[in-house]
């Protein structure tokens, strides 16, 4: 099976593979990152209300053009028919959230659960229509990417190459209305039309990617990169990078991975592979990460508990808590039966010298904005410059030198 | 609904606009705005002269931010007008800037304080306008200039509560604006920060541009501002401090809410 | 003088009771239809059938003639594996005084509620009269069978004898007309198998693959000898994998396979993937033909019954792989292929 899965990670594992993985991945990068500016203007859910606002649209397209007399399964009327229900989906969730006093995810679940609703009842109209050729209209519920075609590959990526470009021209309006809504207004941005294209582009990808990943996956593909990237990054065109990285990665890895083995539906093993690269951010991202700033809190414990137990054996007190005795010991501050070693002695005094010169500090006026910089922890030469220090210390007075 | 300007055929057959009484900063006539029934603003009238710096009090709820808001076009007024240098906000857009209050952002926003900053210079950019070297520079001059130069690169959740205000003042700077319009830019700020802010806002007026704040702090009106404006719905009155934030207008602003023992601290001007 | 206010309760008694003898009239009435329309409809003295598949359904109206009113649930081009009933399939179900369903879990989706129906009303799931021994196992699933067995007539004639059965059972006084009309079909479907054996025989053995959507078709291969592969597994409601995808592709390359068949009720997508996966290998293949696989052809056409479409289905396939069978089939109603 691994060899398999090399082989179909370079390419090499046959021609359906290859065009899946490709077209996969393509799909992914423009998906992540359509979908991260929807993310960062806290409206993920209105892809989910797009995604399942296509259903009605593919039912409605399928029995037009089955009673004009024309092959019900054609994709371009489909995909025309799916975008049109998307949008009106949209428009009509814009138009609830202003109108009444129902709240955004209201209008969302219920513009959703209707469209979708409808959307059901046409397919099961479809299923006793009598011409027939009705089959493989619920693929587009879950997709049949493994089946996919040299011309959706073409859709793909030209529509992708689109959306890439939309992303890339309107990036700064966007960025801009998700950070600060009412500043980008008073700076004479119309911000119903990003809203509007921020969430026309989602329906884009939406209806791009149909017929490959269908309309329930589409939505993960669109949210969950953007949301791994935000883990490595504190800047917005990073976040974006970083989405259409993961979304791609995702497309060919888990194209490749499903080629491997049998009985492994592509659709759904991307968006695991996607939600693996989420854990993967969500444990290990440096910074954002659980682990990181697991370590960063167990890192700032330690030194909270070295500085409290130096400033104990400055004023001679005993030290009890455990933790700090664990720490002064493993420095080497404290011998084991609980008596200030030479440097200990030393350090102990360097850090009551610290504490007194922070009380100057506090009372002189001209380290304003720096005295939020005293944490207890940062060294004050980190902090002063030079001739500030030497004003401190001739504040203080004469000091007696400790050995160590 | 703002009325259209009407337009006047001059000799020479151009369309001018007709001379206007008032090119104020700010004028606003007759502005109301509702949400859903209730009145947030009533038939609110207000001419703001250049260069002053006019204090926007009232009590909570009494529409202040929905003043500002109503100016900038950010809510839908029912009915009055507002003229901006003469001309309609969309005419004049690049002449204001706007600082929001803190809280209307989420500041756990993947971004840095340099880009907020540049984001004040969007409008001039446009959407594919290229990002140079000289419009760094102008926003790390900004940045000097409410103190934050040296946090420029650092992510805007890890700043604090008075941080955060003045990097919104610095892309307020960034637009380079003739009136300026801050909701209550003084809201839980550190001391420090407090007169960095009000230096900023006084070396504006010293270039004749006009400043407009919604405040909150009553003890420091007239300390900072040369014009107020109390208002709660409607506006109870207008003018310069000394001759218009007196007992008497507070008393009526605040509807008897305000503890006589509070005026008096404020050792205000009788009348 | 009455204020405006004041209530006038004498009107409004005399009003209510106006009301209450207007609703109870209406009740009334109703009833009245109810009962004179449900006595209108017995007497035509057809027997209401309400079969699943229209297979069964052809196999109802065959034995039944014109002592029966078949409706069929699942028209052309529905995949059974997938249908789900409706409101009115319900209603249809419930008021039929027989309902003949498959079995072996080909309706998925109805199962249970077939199972349920049958409690209570009179239904027979006729392939499951079948010999366990006559049944192939299900590919994924060991206590399943693989529920296609129309594909082999010599099978689908032990159904046929069930409806005939199932029909006589309700309604005995037409029990001789029933298994008249069974005998002249099942000498039909006699016929049907002669002439698959026939032409199904004159295929070279090197072509004798048959490569669909999903794998509808083992009972075929098997009566026939014929190797049977299909793209998804037994039901359609499993996705195929890209795995099998490239599985099939070589198949296709190594053993020179040069057509594969769509089916009608079931996409025919993956089937155009395998097409282009083998012409980038540099081997063409090309579609054979549209075969009947879980469902018969438009209603009214002879592709419509079931002789039509295993006829249409045998000579597709004989004459795809290199076989000679008439181009109008067994009886030359087969329509002219495009």
């Amino acid at each position: 099976m691994w060899t398999t899965f090399l082989d179909a990670l370079l390419l090499q594992a046959g021609y359906n593979a290859a065009l899946v993985a490709v077209g996969a991945a393509l799909l992914g990068i423009a998906a992540g990152t359509s979908g991260t500016f929807l993310v960062l203007r806290k409206r993920a859910l209105v892809s989910d209300a797009i995604a399942h606002a296509t259903l009605p649209g593919i039912g409605l397209a399928f029995i037009c053009m089955t009673a004009l007399g024309g092959d019900g399964r054609n994709l371009a009327g489909l995909m025309l028919g799916s975008a049109l229900t998307a949008a009106a989906g949209l428009l009509l969730v814009a138009w609830i959230s202003r109108a009444t006093r129902l709240s955004e995810d209201a209008a969302i679940g219920a513009v959703l659960s209707v469209f979708f609703g409808f959307g059901i009842v046409l397919l099961t109209l479809i299923q006793t229509m009598s011409s027939g050729r009705q089959a493989g209209l619920d693929g587009l519920l879950l997709g049949s990417t493994a089946g996919m075609l040299f011309q959706d590959g073409i859709i793909i990526a030209i529509g992708g190459a689109l959306a890439v470009g939309a992303v890339f021209a309107l990036r700064r309006p966007m960025t801009l209305v998700a950070f600060d809504a009412d500043f980008a207004k008073a700076s004479g941005w119309n911000v119903g039309h990003v809203d509007l294209a921020i969430m026309g582009l989602v329906l884009g990808v939406a209806v791009i990617g149909l017929k490959t990943a269908g309309l329930i996956l589409i939505v993960a593909m669109l949210i969950i990169p953007a949301v791994a990237a935000r883990f490595w990054t504190e800047r917005t065109e990073h976040v974006v990078l970083g989405a259409g990285l993961f979304g791609g990665l995702s497309g060919y890895v888990g194209a490749a991975l499903s080629a491997s083995a049998p009985a492994l539906p592509t659709g759904p093993v991307i968006v695991l592979v996607c939600a693996f690269l989420f854990v993967l951010s969500l444990l290990f991202a440096p910074i954002r990460g659980v682990l990181a700033s697991l370590l960063r809190h167990r890192r700032f414990q330690v030194r909270v508990h070295r500085r409290q137990g130096l400033l104990a054996l400055a004023h001679s007190e005993a030290v009890h808590d455990r933790m700090t005795l664990a720490v002064l010991r493993r420095d080497d501050l404290i011998r084991a039966d609980g008596v200030a070693t030479d440097i200990g002695r030393a350090q102990a005094a360097k850090a009551l010298l610290d504490e007194r010169r922070w009380e100057i500090v506090r009372q002189m006026q001209f380290a304003e904005g720096l005295k939020a910089n005293f944490d207890g922890l940062t060294p004050i030469e980190g902090v002063l410059t030079k001739d500030e220090l030497a004003e401190v210390d001739r504040r203080l007075g004469p000091l007696s030198i400790v050995g160590g | 609904m703002r009325e259209t300007p009407v337009k006047v055929a001059a000799e020479d057959g151009r369309i001018v606009k007709p001379p206007t009484s008032d090119d104020s900063p700010l004028a606003v006539r007759g502005l109301t705005v509702s949400y859903g029934d209730k009145p947030a603003i009533f038939s609110v009238d207000t001419i703001v002269p250049q260069g002053s710096m006019m204090a926007i009090v009232g009590p909570n709820g009494a529409g202040k931010s929905t003043l500002l808001k109503a100016v900038l076009g950010i809510v839908k007024s029912l009915s009055g007008t507002v003229s901006i240098f003469g001309e309609s906000l969309s005419e004049a857009q690049q002449r204001v800037a706007y600082v929001p209050q803190r809280a209307s952002v989420d500041w756990d926003f993947p971004t840095r304080v340099i880009d907020v900053v540049l984001m004040g210079l969007y409008r001039k950019l446009g959407l594919l306008g290229w990002l140079t070297n000289h419009h760094r520079k102008t926003a790390r001059a900004c940045l000097e200039r409410v103190g934050m130069v040296q946090f420029a690169e650092r992510q805007i959740v890890q700043l604090s509560g008075g941080q955060q205000q003045r990097v919104f003042l610095a892309r307020a700077l960034a637009q380079d604006a003739d009136l300026y319009l801050l909701d209550e830019p003084f809201a839980g700020v550190d001391a420090a920060t407090e007169k960095a802010i009000i230096d900023v806002l006084k070396s504006l007026k010293s270039q004749n541009k006009t400043v407009v704040c919604v405040h909150h702090d009553l003890a420091t009106v007239a300390d900072y501002f040369d014009r107020v404006l109390l208002i709660n719905v409607q506006k109870i009155a207008e003018g310069p401090v000394a001759t218009s934030f007196t007992a008497e207008n507070l008393q009526r602003t605040y509807g008897g809410r305000l503890a006589a023992t509070h005026i008096d601290d404020l050792r205000l001007p009788a009348g | 003088m009455k204020r405006p206010y004041q209530v006038d309760t004498y009107a409004l008694s005399r009003q209510s009771a106006i009301f209450k003898m207007a609703v109870a009239l209406a009740g009334i009435s109703v009833a009245f239809a109810l009962v004179f329309s449900s006595l209108a409809r017995a007497d035509d003295g057809k027997l209401k059938v309400v079969a699943t598949t229209g297979m069964i359904a052809d196999a109802a109206r065959q034995v039944g003639a014109e002592r029966v009113a078949v409706k069929a649930l699942m028209g052309p081009g529905v995949d059974p594996h997938a249908y789900r009933q409706t409101r009115t399939d319900i209603v249809a179900l419930a008021k039929a005084d027989l309902v003949l369903w498959h079995g072996l879990y080909l309706e998925a989706q109805m199962e249970d509620f077939l199972v349920a129906l049958g409690k209570r009303h009179q239904t027979v799931a006729v392939a499951e009269a079948l010999p366990k021994d006559l049944l192939l196992s299900h590919a994924d699933y060991a206590d399943k069978y693989d529920p296609h067995v129309w594909m082999d007539p010599q099978r689908w004639a032990i159904v046929i004898s069930t409806v005939s059965d199932a029909l006589s059972s309700v309604k005995p006084d037409a029990k001789a007309t029933f298994e008249a009309n069974a005998a002249r079909h099942l000498e039909d479907v006699t016929k049907l198998a002669a002439y698959a054996e026939k032409s199904l025989a004159t295929v070279p053995a090197e072509s004798r693959v048959l490569l669909t959507a999903h794998d509808a078709f083992n009972y075929f291969g098997e009566a026939y000898q014929f190797e049977v592969l299909g793209i998804q597994g037994i039901s359609t409601e499993s996705e195929a994998g890209l795995n099998r995808i490239r599985e099939l592709v070589d198949v296709l390359v190594t053993r020179n396979i040069s057509a594969v068949f769509i089916e009608s009720s079931v996409s025919d997508r993956n089937i155009k993937a395998l097409i282009e996966g083998a012409a980038a290998e540099g081997h063409a293949v090309t579609i054979g033909g549209e075969l009947f696989s879980d469902a018969m052809g438009r209603d009214g056409t002879y592709e419509g019954t079931y002789l039509g479409m295993i006829d249409h289905n045998i000579t597709v396939v004989t004459r795809a792989l290199g076989g000679s069978a008439p181009e109008r089939g067994m009886t030359g109603k087969l329509a002219a292929s495009s």
